[in-house]
Formats: C-alpha cells, sequence, structure tokens
C-alpha cells in the first residue's frame, strides 16, 4: 500500500522534529503554552492539519520536560483535568540554537541531492 | 485489527488503554491523561458540535489510539536510552563489585534510605490523623468533606513520593496524577474512590512507611558509621602514633592499648581494608533496597490498571509497531 509507506516515512522522519518543532514553538511564545494549545498553533501553521499526529507531541513534551530543557507548571482547567503549562529553560534554548544549526546543516545536505533531480547526480550509472 | 473507530472520549480512553495493555503502569496513566486533556479541551473547543460528531475526526488530528499508543511506548523507549548515563559495563568480579561507587543509583538510594525516616513520620502522621479525625468527624456534617480533603492530599503526596522514588532509583512512576472522569456524579465518584483498590493501598502505604523508614534508616546511618570508622582508622592510627591526638585521656592505638589482632601494623590497614569492603556493600544493598522499595511502592501506589479494566479478549490485541 502506498498510503501506508509514505506514513511510515513521515513517521520515521518526524522522530527528531517533533522536538525541535516544540521547543522552536515554545522559543517563539511570549507566554507558557500547554499541549493542546501547542497542538492548534502547529495545526494552524499549516493550513489546519499537521505534519505529525497531535497525539504524538504530548510524550515528546514530556522526554523535553523531563530533560531539564522544558519547565512545567500545573493550571486546574473547567474543561478536563489540569492542564500543564510548558516554558523553554535556559538549557532548552541553547541546544534548540544547537539543534537549529544541525537541522539546517541536514536540510542542505539533503536539498543539495533531491532538488537536482535532472542534473549529473541523477546520472551516477 | 478492525475496531470500530471510537465515538465518545470513554470510548477512546479505553481503547487507548487496551491499545498500551501491558505497558508500564505508570507510562499507562500519563498517557490516558495526556489524551482526556486534549479530548476534552477540542470537544470544549467545538460547542456547536456533539461530542461524537469530535471523535470522529480525531483520528486525523490526535491520531488513533494505536498510533497514540506506539507514540508512547517509541517515546518512553527512546528517552530512557537517550537519559540513561552511557556506563562501561566492568567485565571483572572485581570491578563489578567496586563498580557501584560509579552508579549514581546507589547514592540516590543511599540517601532516599536516610530521608525515609523523616518522610515515613510524616506520611505516618498523615495517615494516621486522616484516618482517625474521619472515622470521628463521620458522624457530623463535616465527615465528608473531611475525608475528601483528606483523600486529595494522600493522592498528592503519593504523585510526589512517586517522583521523589523516580528521581531516587529511576524506576518509572506516574507524572500525572489519576484523572476521574467528571462524568461521575458527586456521590458515584465517592463510591468510585472507596471501591478503589488504590485509595487503601495508598493508605497502607503512607502508614508502613514508618517502620520501613525507621529500618531503612538504620540500616543506612549504622553501616555508614561503622564502614567509614573502620575506613578512617588506619589513617587515625598513624596521626596518633605520631603523637597528633589522643582519644578521651588515652592515647589512641598506642602501645599502652592492649595488642589484639587488629593491633599491630599488619593489622590497622586490614580494619581499613574491611571497612572499604562494609562500605561497598552497603553500596549494593542501597541499590538492591532502592529497585524493590521502587517495585513495592508501584504496587501500592499505583493503579494496575485503573477502573473499568477492559474485557481480557481485546486487551491482547496486537499493537502498530
Amino acid at each position: 500500500m502506498d498510503d501506508s509507506n509514505e506514513r511510515k516515512f513521515q513517521k520515521e522522519l518526524n522522530g527528531g522534529l517533533v522536538g525541535l518543532v516544540l521547543l522552536a514553538v515554545l522559543a517563539e511564545s511570549n507566554e507558557d503554552l500547554y499541549g493542546y494549545e501547542i497542538a492548534k498553533r502547529l495545526a494552524n501553521a499549516n493550513e489546519g492539519t499537521s505534519i505529525f499526529k497531535e497525539g504524538t507531541i504530548y510524550p515528546v513534551l514530556r522526554a523535553l520536560s523531563a530533560g531539564n530543557l522544558l519547565t512545567s507548571r500545573i493550571v486546574p482547567s473547567y474543561s478536563g483535568p489540569p492542564r500543564r503549562y510548558y516554558r523553554i529553560t535556559e538549557q532548552g534554548r541553547s541546544v534548540l540554537a544547537e539543534w537549529k544549526l544541525i537541522w539546517a546543516s541536514t536540510r542542505d545536505f539533503v536539498d543539495r541531492f533531491t532538488e537536482t533531480e535532472n542534473s549529473e547526480i541523477g546520472h551516477s550509472s | 485489527m478492525n475496531r470500530s473507530a471510537p465515538r465518545s472520549i470513554d470510548q477512546y480512553l479505553r481503547q487507548l488503554r487496551e491499545e498500551l495493555a501491558g505497558a508500564d503502569s505508570a507510562l499507562i496513566q500519563d498517557a490516558l491523561y495526556d489524551a482526556e486533556e486534549y479530548l476534552r479541551a477540542e470537544v470544549a473547543a467545538h460547542p456547536d458540535k456533539s461530542e461524537s460528531d469530535v471523535l470522529e475526526l480525531i483520528a486525523s488530528t490526535y491520531g488513533a489510539p494505536d498510533e497514540v499508543a506506539g507514540a508512547y511506548r517509541d517515546t518512553e523507549i527512546k528517552v530512557k536510552a537517550a537519559m540513561a548515563t552511557p556506563r562501561k559495563e566492568p567485565h571483572t568480579a572485581l570491578g563489578k563489585f567496586f563498580g557501584v561507587f560509579l552508579d549514581p543509583r546507589a547514592y540516590t538510594s543511599l540517601f532516599f534510605m536516610l530521608l525515609a525516616l523523616a518522610t515515613g513520620i510524616i506520611y505516618f502522621v498523615l495517615a494516621v490523623a486522616g484516618l482517625s479525625l474521619s472515622a470521628g468527624f463521620s458522624v457530623l456534617i463535616i465527615g465528608v468533606p473531611f475525608f475528601l480533603i483528606f483523600m486529595a492530599v494522600c493522592r498528592v503526596v503519593s504523585l510526589a513520593e512517586g517522583r521523589l522514588i523516580e528521581a531516587m532509583t529511576g524506576v518509572r512512576m506516574p507524572r500525572r496524577p489519576v484523572y476521574q472522569g467528571a462524568a461521575l456524579g458527586f456521590w458515584a465518584r465517592i463510591g468510585e474512590m472507596l471501591r478503589d483498590r488504590r485509595t487503601w493501598s495508598t493508605i497502607a502505604y503512607l502508614i508502613l512507611m514508618l517502620p520501613i523508614g525507621i529500618v531503612y534508616f538504620v540500616i543506612a546511618v549504622a553501616g555508614l558509621s561503622v564502614s567509614l570508622s573502620l575506613i578512617v582508622a588506619p589513617i587515625a592510627t598513624v596521626l596518633a602514633q605520631a603523637g597528633w591526638f589522643g582519644v578521651g585521656g588515652i592515647e589512641a592505638f598506642s602501645d599502652a592499648q592492649p595488642a589484639w589482632a587488629f593491633h599491630t601494623g599488619f593489622g590497622i590497614p586490614v580494619l581499613g581494608l574491611a571497612g572499604l569492603l562494609l562500605l561497598t556493600s552497603l553500596m549494593h544493598l542501597a541499590r538492591g533496597i532502592g529497585r524493590l522499595h521502587a517495585m513495592f511502592a508501584k504496587t501500592m501506589l499505583v493503579a494496575r490498571s485503573a477502573p473499568g479494566t477492559p474485557e481480557p479478549a481485546e486487551s491482547g490485541a496486537p499493537l502498530a509497531a
């Protein structure tokens, strides 16, 4: 099935990117955000559909928090269980800066091959 | 696996719990909590739609229960691998024995044992005072509210204890409290709480922590003081023989002392060696106790699977990789 192959590839790509995007969103934000809000921001940035399933950001948020890249506080909510609001830490900002560089160089490297489909790299035989 | 898509929050959470069957109980509690936060917020954000309409789209936004379960399992494995300090495993028996000094868990477990007396006293007082006051107040109008406050405090304390244990021993404990469905009525929730095995095991844990804490504290203090004094003994001997100090008017380890096996130039270092062996054993013991205690705390403080256990026939369903 083509569709499941695409999804599998997308999922593998997302592995480390979710963490990078979450750190970037929280670094941009002036206020603390909770899981649902972050999920909606990501979805809105991409015309309503997030690249990754919103359910997958929660475990990553907790992992980042456990790694001291984020801090969190709990605020009671009317609509459901108390919400956990996240904020990026200083350590998180420095990690984000490193990750951005890694991402930029990775993206450039990949682009070098994928954006020259008909150029000399394609004729390796 | 061709299961009908969930049409309500409760159905979704039940399916998620089934998908996570066999995973760490603390992870299940966290995953259910996160999903409930999202789903309730999503339903609240669309007041014009019914709950089942919102749930219909949930597979494409939040993800179907099996996808979400997979994400939690994957992330947990990755985080564990990333967080674990890469430690070169010593190969020789001697290296393994003394390698315990390089394991931060041994130190934190030892610290936990020392701390257990203090926390044990607090927990014991809290549980005994809460229970007896609840019993006494039960005939009064403040009986029910008091009992509820007591239960809420117990839950907070058990979550805090879980965090402490995870920090000290590295065993996964819940990071979120158990959230009880808002759908239930006030009295139904109290009934649910009284029937919940975890409510009573939490109180039992708080009471048991006093005797357990005393034992841990005694082991830690006795082990540390004996082994450290033995290790210091050779140094003290050398200093005493050099005439630097005496103990209680008696010159320590001087020739005026009765001669016994360790009171020789050869015997003194043996004392130090014995102290070192004892200290190493204590570190091993502390690490072992830390692990055992974490297992004990998990069975007492974390629900095996929250109320409304899934049907056994479906719980063994294969998982999406």
